[in-house]
Formats: C-alpha cells, structure tokens, sequence
C-alpha cells in the first residue's frame, strides 16, 4: 500500500473507533493487520525516538512497537507515559532541558538542574531507566571550561540519580551538520565530564549518526567507553534517513558489536524516515537485530 | 536529539518498493538489505562504474605466480594493480589493465628533505610518463614537534618545486591521508581539511590527495558528504575494513557499496584501490568478493 492509503486508512479508523475505544487494544488497528513477523533475537533491546514518527500518535506507534518487539519509545513526556505502561513499553530516554541552554554555563544550572531532578523523581515513580542532559552551546567559551562547569552541575544531580537509580545521560551531538556550536560534540570530551563526576548513573548518550559525522571510528570509540555509555541513537549517515544500503554505517556490524561489549542499556532509533515510516522502522529493527 | 526535521519523500523511490509485500518479495527483509551482491558466490557481470584497483601486496603474496594473478584480475574486472614491482608493470598493461599509481616518496613537510623529495619526485615522474602512469603517491612525513601551521606551510612551499614537471607530465600528484591514531603515530597529513588546503595553496590541477577511506574513518567519519564536497581534489582512493584493515565485508563499519555509489555519481574518474589484509586462505575468492562490494 501506498504511503498515502496507509495513513489515511489509520485517520478512518482512529475516527471511527473514537477516543472511547482508544484504550481497547483488541479494537483493530493497522499494526494487527500485518502477518506476525519472525521473533528478534533479544541481544538489542530496541527503543524507538517519537519525534521522528510525528505524525503517528504515541498509541498508534506503541501498537507498531508492540508487533515490532520494541520496548521503548523515547523522549516523551510524563503525559504520554500511561499509555505506554498500556502497552508494556517504556521511556528508555525522559526529555529534560532543552539543547541549549545548557550544563556547560553556570547561570543554566538552576533550570537545567531542576528539569533533571523533576524527571528523575517522574522516572523513578514509573520505573524507566535514564534521563537526557545536555551541554548547550560554546557562544565563544573555551571547551575546558565548559567542561569544568557540565561536571560542576552533573556532580550536584549525580547523589539523587544514584539514589533514584536513574541513569543521566549526557548527548552527544555534531556540530558540523545539524547543531552548530554544540558543545559536547566529541567523545573523549563526554568521556572526560564522566571521569570526573565519577558516579555509574552519569553516562554519555552516544548517537552514532551524529558522531559518525564528528570523528568516525564508531566500533573502536565505542569498545573503548563503553562505561561511560548509558544510551545509543542511530541514524543513516549523510542524510539521517533510514539506516539501511542508502548510507555510509554497517549498522549490523555496529549492533555486534554493543551487544558484544555486554552493553545492557538500550538502542534508540532515530532518524527520520522517508519512505512509510512504519517500514522503514521495522526494517531498521531487522537490521540492527544481531 | 529533537529537530523539527520533516519526512522528506525521495525522488526515486516509487510506492512499490516501499511496501512490506515488495521488499519481501525481493527478500530485501528476509537476507537483510545488506551486501546482498557481496554474499554471491560468482557476482553478475561486473558494472564497472568504479574503476577498481588493488595495491599489489594486498592479492599478491610471496609464491604466488604473478602472471597468474594478473591474469585473475582482469578476468575479476579490475582496471588497474597498483604500486607492485616495475618489472610487472608491463605485463599488467600487456593484460588490459593499468597502473593507476605507485609511489614517488616525501617527506617535505621538514625542509632538510626538500632537495631528496624533489630528486625522487621528478624521477618518478620521468618513469611515470614512460608507462603512461598519470598518479604518483606522496607522504608529507611525521610532524616531529612542528605546529600544524609550520607543517602546511612547508608543504605548501615545497610542491611549487615539483608542479611545473607534474603538469607537463600530466601527472598528478597524490597525497596521501593516513591516520595519526592507530597506525602512523605523528604522520602529518592525517585530516582531509589539511589536505585540501595544501591543495589550495599550491593550486594546481597536478596536486590532489588520496583519500584513504579506511585511514579517514578513523580519523574523521562523514564519508559520503566529506568525498562530495571535495571530489576535486581527490586523485585516488584507498579502502579497507574498520576497525581491523581487513575486508570490506559485514564484520567492520563501513558500507563500502553506498560510499562507492556516492564515488560513482560524482564527476571522478581515478580509480578505487584495495588496500588491506584479506582473511582466508583463498586469496581469488578474497578478490572477487571484495570486487563485488565496490562494483556498484
């Protein structure tokens, strides 16, 4: 089926089943109408990002989750949250503060650092693993500054997530391409910020499409820190569209070898799919299935 | 994270392929989309839009006959064996095939070698011309203390010396990207952004790089945009798996068949050259395999 046809068809019947009905999940919907796919092996515990599926709701996408074996869908909010209880999934990674302002300047810390500490409270009451921080942008300041100040305020959360056992992690993201002027925009930087909170529920979030795009090197980069890596992101590289033969990353390569590394957090799909969304998301399931 | 990126629809991709049923029925999903042509025993007759070339050592061991080998290999469809012996240059070209490069020495990024590069330089030019050879491989050298700024200055203050013979010869010159990380510790010319600004200083179609792709994952990533964006200067290209430097197969990073689509649809017209150590014992099988991945 068309693109077209398959979200007009899901528009119908969400129409006709009417928000009453929502929370029946025997009601038909789309996803029960796909032959039942062949079960994952279980290595990857696969978690999906929601902004990349923007025009899905948050039931409609947990149900896909549901057939597909993914067990989480991420950066969510609390609201969203009781509907994926529903459905058995989880927010692997809760949303906190924005991309900038961020850690790396003190004068953000009292925001940053309450938007933090409230989601690390939400995600403890539902028992979901991890909470995203992030470093802002440089606006001219010297990257051991920034770092200096990301350990200052990491170090004033680090006592709560431990206690809560909330895992924060700090983003990764390129500067090159898509956020310029980000801060933490290299490994060894993050690495450094963990080294010296030095508590196991402060870790990097390592999204492999933004630092394929800042230092490559992926599988070695990520043997070596694998400690300090509390979630992965993924994404087709130049383009962060599907993650399949139309990019430059062997994603299965890369999955061997987190799952080898006795990695146990989770891999979070995102990247923004331009062909059916639904397809292309299982297909990067399959892939990344090793 | 969070940008308001919107699904763009791709030209070239018709609803047909998009449907669960249609990769299916092209077991797309069932053996994975990935390096399908690889896993072929005997590929397809080879398309050949990336003329392959493969340094000699990488496919030609001690005991092999190599008039044998040279022979395979242009059965396989290679277009070129790079950097062996002299003496078999010419039965390389005798069996269809070219030399597409071979190396003419370096190390200028320290002046007390300037008079020897220049010495080696201009004899492999002479030697280049005398084959119809059009690409030489240049090492800038080790940076031992120098400040990146000294090290481009120098190299850009020492190719002038070499240029004019080069475009005469229409020969181009390549640097060589290695990496500075795991296998050549100080090497100098180990970012693609210090090349092409060596290239632009010296600003002459006779200098361009060799982008090593295996040496610049390492070092850089962003494969496909950073190849775009500088195809000009880009006069030969090297692979390899990574991590490892082995094949370019499905234990290692890199999708070699999207990184070579990318190389075939830009204007170039070098050549793409193996350089690794293949696994196995059966070598021929090691090249036809690896031929199929960048036979795009």
């Amino acid at each position: 089926m068309s693109e077209e046809n398959h979200l007009s068809r899901r528009g119908a019947l969400g129409a006709a089943a009417g928000a009453a009905a929502a929370a029946a999940l025997s009601a038909g919907h789309a996803a029960e109408e796909k032959p039942p796919p062949t079960p994952l092996k279980g290595r990857i515990k696969h978690s999906v990002s929601k902004w990349c599926f923007g025009r899905l709701s948050v039931e409609e996408l947990a149900k896909h989750c549901v057939r597909i074996g993914i067990k989480s869908i991420e950066l969510v909010g609390p609201g969203d949250w009781p509907a994926l209880k529903r459905y058995g999934l989880v927010c692997a990674m809760c949303p906190t503060h924005g991309i900038d302002p961020g850690l790396s300047r003190r004068e953000n810390h009292t925001s940053c650092l309450a938007s933090i500490r409230n989601m690390i409270e939400e995600a403890e009451k539902f028992g979901f693993p991890s909470v995203i921080a992030l470093s802002g942008n440089r606006k001219g300041m010297a990257d051991d500054e920034g770092l200096k100040n990301c350990v200052e305020g990491l170090k004033q959360v680090a006592g709560l997530a431990e206690e809560k056992k909330v895992t924060i992690c700090l983003e990764l993201l390129n500067s090159k391409v898509d956020h310029h002027d980000y801060m933490a925009d290299h490994t060894a930087w993050g690495v450094e910020v963990c080294k010296r909170v030095g508590s196991p529920r402060v870790k990097l979030l390592y999204d492999i499409y933004h630092m394929q795009i800042m230092e490559g090197d992926v599988i070695r980069t990520i043997r070596q820190n694998i400690q300090y890596i509390g979630h992965f992101h993924t994404g087709g590289v130049p383009d962060r569209h599907e993650i399949d033969e139309t990019q430059e990353l062997y994603y299965p390569a890369i999955m061997r070898a987190i799952a080898d590394a006795k990695y146990e957090g989770y891999v979070g799909q995102e990247f923004v799919p331009s062909r059916d969304p639904i397809a292309s998301l299982e297909q990067a399931i399959r892939i990344c299935d090793v | 994270m969070s940008t308001s990126d919107s699904a763009k629809p791709r030209p070239g991709h018709g609803p047909l392929a998009l449907t669960r049923r249609g990769l299916l029925a092209t077991g797309a999903l069932a053996a994975l989309p990935f390096l399908g042509a690889a896993r072929a025993a005997e590929p397809p007759k080879a398309k050949r839009r990336i003329k392959q070339s493969f340094a000699w050592g990488c496919y030609i061991r001690r005991g092999a006959d190599p008039l044998q080998m040279i022979k395979t290999a242009a059965e396989i469809g290679f277009a070129s064996i790079e950097m062996g012996p002299e003496q078999h240059w010419k039965a390389i070209q005798d069996a269809g095939m070219q030399v597409a490069i071979f190396g003419a020495g370096g190390g200028f990024v320290d002046p007390k070698n300037w008079d020897g590069a220049e010495r080696g330089i201009t004899g492999a030019i002479e030697k280049a011309q005398k084959y119809g050879i059009q690409r030489l491989l240049l090492l800038t050298g080790n940076r031992q203390g120098r400040s990146e700024a000294e090290c481009l200055d120098n190299c850009s203050k020492f190719l002038p010396r070499v240029v004019k013979a080069a475009e005469q010869a229409k020969v181009r010159l390549c640097l060589e990207l290695l990496n500075s990380k795991v296998n050549h510790k100080d090497y100098f010319l180990d970012r693609t952004p210090l090349g092409v600004e060596i290239c632009k200083r010296v600003n002459s179609p006779a200098v361009g790089l060799l982008d090593d792709i295996y040496h610049m994952q390492i070092m850089e990533g962003d494969l496909i945009r950073t190849i775009r964006d500088n195809i000009q200067f880009i006069g030969h290209f090297h692979t390899g798996g990574n991590p490892g430097r082995n094949d370019m197969d499905d234990q290692q990073e890199i999708y070699y068949p999207a990184v070579m689509r990318a190389i075939a649809d830009t204007p170039y017209d070098g050549y793409v050259g193996h350089e690794f150590g293949p696994k196995g014992q059966d070598i021929v099988a090691a090249m036809k395999r690896n031929f199929a991945v960048c036979d795009v």
